[in-house]
């Protein structure tokens, strides 16, 4: 070894504390960063009549950032990481809380269009989504970048009516509603009235009502209406055991041109889930969409052909803790294209959750 | 016509100077303690009102929207702090639309700042251990000193936001501290005798309550925080209880019954149901009569003579 080689180690070796040093304090803080936190959702499915694999697959994970802007907006974002390794940013968008009352959202957004529509994937009471629910406003609600007001009315009840205006966007494989004219005064909009009661200690009922509209790309006026209603039980004392959930909601599009209406997918469901303990939690759910699609109902061709859709869910799910689930859920459905093609379907599913870091609660 | 128009501008100019006599501070808490706390130190001045009931789980309240409807006009929020109320006051707080008490305004309080606050992890915060709480243990309130640092707190808070009665404000906090004093005296002489004894409790919310009056925090009935107990955990328990001597198992009322007396009765001890927030069981209206029937059932409890495994 050298001598120059040696006197490069050993100043090597006497600068080295003070170069760690120098990195540790860093001159970038990280006390300001988001709350972080991520999703992981898999699932399995095996149906004898889909021409699909057995197995199990990554569905998505979804990355959470949240944190204060300034005094005046917070910025929340969700960005999915979908199975198929496309990357959705679902949601980013800023809230306002200064003016008294009324609750601003700016950004993309989940348009607060009924129930099921507000849902992330992983809060999916079960694993499929409703039918009626690709057929008009999204599998996964109506996401779309915009304007939204909430206003808490003065009503002696929780009584919110909300308002929205969204970029115009025409149909895609998340978007079954055609927004997409390019006419200056093609504004979609939204309003959505939403009243809570409590009706006991334990037992509340809420009611909305949705309605979303803009002009399609033909020209034409289309729309969704939805009504919703949910009696939901939580005991106070056993408030993290027990506990039930019943729920209805309805939905329809439609479309209207030279005055007159014309009502095109429709339909809804009731489901009921009910706490059986800490950790487990049951649910069937019903439900029927008209002149709609879905994955078994195909003709000879193997294209997809509209008709009615009748299924029913029964799950079962493991909590062991607040981060993780597992279900496990079966469902059978029968359809009709009223042109003699009828399929029945039968699938058993498993899902998988896992959240890591900060999640925010869900909405009640 | 003249003089209605006149009697009416008087009548008006003089309900406009007459409001502020009228005007009460509306205080919202997440927990009944930090309401009775508000209520004592604001006295006539202040309506104050608990999210959470005293019976309800604080970790899981229902972030029901009408609970957002009720601190609509609110202009205190007193938060736990600790994250205690983490899972549901991030969707309750902006669903109020409420400007005044969103943190950061002047109307939002952390009760705990200023509480000296124990069990905080020190190295890696891992979920391994339970759904615990990476700021240090929140349940703070089950030490009588700890609330009148809230007292003196609020009294501050109250005072920047309602100053032409801030002397009430400082007056109460004192008579809150030298009242909690005056009962801390006579809860110690009662719990004196049981000093060093060993108690399990269903959750770790009970490490304030024993530090003050000198107890043994022996185990939990949960083998993790947030993770309910299974046989085998509940098994081990006893069998370590019985070697200790420890005979106590108290719960609160949104804990399970069951477990904690499988426990008690395993172990050949006592399960005692407690209130550690007020309102939790008769006669635990506030926090004193908290205090008063928690020290009373839990010296019960270690002596023998209270509860049952029954």
């Amino acid at each position: 070894m050298s001598l120059r080689t040696l006197a490069c180690l050993v100043a090597a070796l006497i600068s080295a504390p003070t170069l760690a040093a120098a990195q540790s304090r860093s001159m970038f803080s990280n006390l300001a960063n988001p709350s972080i936190g991520m999703n992981a959702l898999f699932s399995g499915q095996a149906a004898h009549n889909l021409n699909q694999p057995y197995g199990l697959h990554f569905d998505e994970a979804e990355i959470s950032l949240i944190s204060v802007v300034d005094p005046y907006w917070t910025l929340t974002s969700n960005i999915v990481f979908v199975g198929d390794g496309s990357v959705d940013p679902e949601e980013v968008w800023v809230r306002n809380t200064s003016i008294p009352s009324i609750q601003l959202k700016l950004g993309k957004i989940r348009g607060t269009f009924g129930k099921h529509g507000m849902l992330h994937t992983h809060a999916f009471p079960f694993i499929q989504a409703p039918v009626i629910m690709a057929n008009t406003i999204g599998n996964e609600g109506f996401k779309d970048a915009g304007l939204e007001a909430a206003w808490l009315t003065p009503l002696p009840w929780f009584a919110e009516l909300t308002g929205g205006i969204y970029e115009g966007i025409a149909t895609d494989a998340d978007h079954p509603l055609d927004f997409g004219s390019t006419r200056h005064d093609n504004v979609p909009f939204l309003d959505h009235f939403k009243n809570q009661f409590d009706l006991n200690d334990a037992t509340t009922l809420e009611i909305g009502q949705s309605y979303l509209q803009g002009r399609g790309s033909d020209g034409f006026v289309h729309s969704a209406l939805g009504a919703d209603v949910t009696f939901r039980n939580v005991p106070p004392k056993d408030s993290n055991r027990r506990g039930w959930i019943l729920q209805g909601e309805y939905i329809q599009k439609g479309s209207t041109a030279g005055g007159s209406y014309h009502k095109e997918e429709h339909g809804g469901y009731a489901s009921f889930q009910y706490r059986l303990s800490q950790v487990w939690w049951a649910g069937i759910r019903g439900e029927q969409a008209q002149d709609s699609f879905t994955d078994f109902l195909v003709d000879g061709a193997g294209d997809p052909v509209r008709g009615k859709v009748t299924r029913g869910n029964a799950n079962i799910e493991w909590m062991p803790s607040e981060f993780s689930f597992l279900r496990f859920e079966y469902s059978h459905a029968k359809a009709d294209n009223g042109a003699g093609i009828n399929p029945t379907d039968d699938r058993f599913m498993v899902q998988m959750s896992y959240t890591i870091g900060y999640h925010p609660a869900h909405a009640y | 016509m003249k003089l209605p128009i006149r009697w009416m501008l008087v009548s008006i100019a003089g309900l406009l100077a007459a409001a502020p006599a009228y005007a009460d501070l509306k205080v919202a808490t997440s927990l009944t303690d930090l309401a009775s706390v508000a209520q004592f130190v604001g006295g006539k001045h202040v309506t104050a009102q608990s999210l959470c009931r005293g019976y309800e789980d604080p970790h899981f309240v229902p972030a029901k929207p009408s609970l957002m409807k009720a601190i609509q006009h609110a202009d205190v929020f007193v938060s736990v702090g600790l994250e205690l109320d983490g899972g549901w006051l991030p969707l309750v707080l902006p669903g109020s639309r409420n400007p005044k008490i969103q943190p950061g305004a002047k109307g939002f309080v952390d009760a705990s700042e200023g509480v000296d606050v124990l069990e905080k992890p020190t190295g890696t915060v891992s979920r391994a251990e339970g759904d615990i709480h990476p700021l240090g243990n929140p349940h703070y309130y089950a030490d009588p000193k700890a609330l009148e640092v809230v007292a003196d707190h609020l009294a501050e808070v109250f005072s920047r936001l309602d100053a032409p009665n801030a002397a009430d404000y400082a007056a109460n906090a004192k008579a809150f501290d030298e009242k909690m004093e005056a009962s801390l005296a006579r809860w110690e002489k009662e719990m004196a005798p049981y000093k060093g004894a060993p108690i399990v409790t269903y959750h770790k919310n009970f490490i304030y309550f024993a530090e003050r009056f000198g107890l043994k925090q022996f185990g939990t009935v949960e083998p993790k925080p947030g993770i309910p107990p299974t046989p085998r955990h509940l098994a081990e328990l006893a069998a370590t209880m019985k070697q200790a001597g420890a005979k106590a198992v108290v719960y609160q009322p949104y804990y399970s019954a069951e477990a904690s007396r499988e426990l008690a009765t395993k172990a050949g001890g006592v399960a005692v149901e407690i209130a550690t927030e007020a309102g939790g069981l008769p006669g635990t209206d506030d926090v004193f009569s908290k205090f008063d029937v928690l020290v009373s059932s839990v010296a019960k409890a270690l002596s023998g003579k209270s509860g049952g495994a029954q």
